[in-house]
């Protein structure tokens, strides 16, 4: 037996979401069984069902929070403080 | 992301600032036993509550009643389905283990399920009364949940579990609406699950209670069980059906209710498999389990 990620997604915008897992024996089966344990509701409309096996892990550390990247993350703070300097200007002017 | 914690302190402050536990994460082994204990005794109550209703498919009056057994047995069923994944993935029991366990009576499962359903009234009153116990427990579990699989999986258990609650209203109901037998067969079933139904909650919650301290559940049992206390008592009265507690009055001052004093045995009974219905719900258990085998079997041989 092997163990299968599933991931729904609902029509429209939503991504593909990660629902749980199931056991079965071939892919088929993967897809009959999940089918019957996560989507008796209309839960979704597209479904993927992964092997366990066949997903790639990134390892410890890999995609930490890049704190030495300020670059990537403009605060927008310079401009903020240029426009609120021009805003004391008029009404103090 | 694999995280690890220099000692149980940290952890517990991981935990108290709102931390969510992924199976990946080196946890504490005490938590990991501890949240493995509870969920393997979740998905034993799933299915042995799957079994029991499994039971009335052929027996529930008419055929919607039939058809909404049905779907609500392959509900508990699947409920114990993705309990016994999540349990697994903690790697302290294989699926195989956990059910030996079961049909051994080595592990737990909730204390109604140690009673039998004699009538139609039973199965509905345990749809009204124990389904409700059972979701009040588990939102106030879903609500803080630091263990993630477990958390994320209680959100369809609970939506589902909601479907039980209406059709077991909907069933009282009709037999409050019905004839003068109904209606007397329902009060005698009230009589026999009330009580175990307010034991599901547990006593009063310890202080020192692990699954409190590492958020695991997020409220007291006492907290719970009197929520449930305070919607059921005016909803079974209001459908004409009275409370078997002799001691059971209304304080208007604080505008609530206040029950007589409980009994604890029944429930420690059941805890020990010595219930009045636990030998013989746990060999049935174990029947199906072997008649079902050949769907396992059959399983195998595809894999291999
Ligand atoms: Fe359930
Ligand atoms: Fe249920």
């Amino acid at each position: 037996m092997r163990i299968y990620e599933v991931f729904l997604k609902a029509d429209g915008k939503e991504e593909f979401r990660h629902a749980g897992s199931i056991e079965a024996p071939t892919d088929e089966l993967a897809l009959v069984l999940a089918r019957e344990n996560y989507t008796r509701r209309a839960e979704g409309t597209h479904m993927w069902v992964v092997d366990r096996e066949n997903i790639c892990v990134s390892e410890e550390g890999f995609i930490d929070a890049n704190l030495n990247k300020s670059h990537r993350h403009n605060d927008g703070e310079r401009v903020a403080e240029w426009r609120k300097s021009q805003r004391n200007k008029k009404s103090n002017g | 992301m694999k995280r690890s914690w220099a000692s149980l302190e940290e952890f517990q402050k991981f935990l108290d600032h709102g931390g969510i536990v992924e199976p990946v994460d080196d946890m504490p082994r005490e938590y990991r036993q501890t949240v493995f204990d509870f969920i393997e005794m979740h998905a034993n109550s799933e299915l042995m509550g799957g079994l029991t209703e499994r039971d009335w498919i052929p027996k529930a009056p008419g055929l919607r009643h039939k058809m909404s057994v049905i779907a609500k047995t392959q509900d508990e069923i699947g409920h114990a389905h993705l309990l016994y994944m999540v349990a697994a993935d903690l790697k302290i029991k294989t699926r195989e283990e956990m059910m030996q366990d079961l049909f051994a009576g080595k592990s737990k499962f909730h204390n109604v399920f140690h009673y039998r359903a004699k009538t139609w009234g039973d199965q509905v009153a345990i749809a009204f009364l124990v389904d409700a116990a059972a979701l009040v427990s588990q939102q106030a579990v879903f609500k803080n949940c630091s263990y993630g699989p477990y958390k994320r999986i209680l959100k369809r258990i609970i939506a589902e579990e909601g479907f039980h609650l209406r059709f077991g209203e909907e069933s009282v109901l009709r037999i409050a609406e019905g004839t003068e037998v109904q209606r007397n067969m329902f009060q005698d079933s009230i009589n026999d699950w009330w009580w175990p139904a307010l034991q599901l909650f547990g006593p009063d919650s310890k202080p020192n209670d692990l699954l409190l301290r590492w958020h695991i559940k997020s409220e007291r049992n006492e907290i719970l069980r009197d929520r449930w206390i305070q919607k059921f008592v005016p909803l079974l009265q209001g459908y004409g059906f009275t409370i078997p507690d002799s001691g059971l009055r209304r304080n208007e001052e604080k505008d609530r209710w206040e029950i007589g004093p409980i009994d604890w045995k029944p429930l420690k009974q059941t805890m020990i498999m010595g219930g009045p219905d636990s030998a013989r719900r746990i060999s049935e258990a174990s029947d199906s389990w072997e008649k079902t085998g050949w769907v396992r079997e059959a399983l195998e041989k595809v894999s291999a």
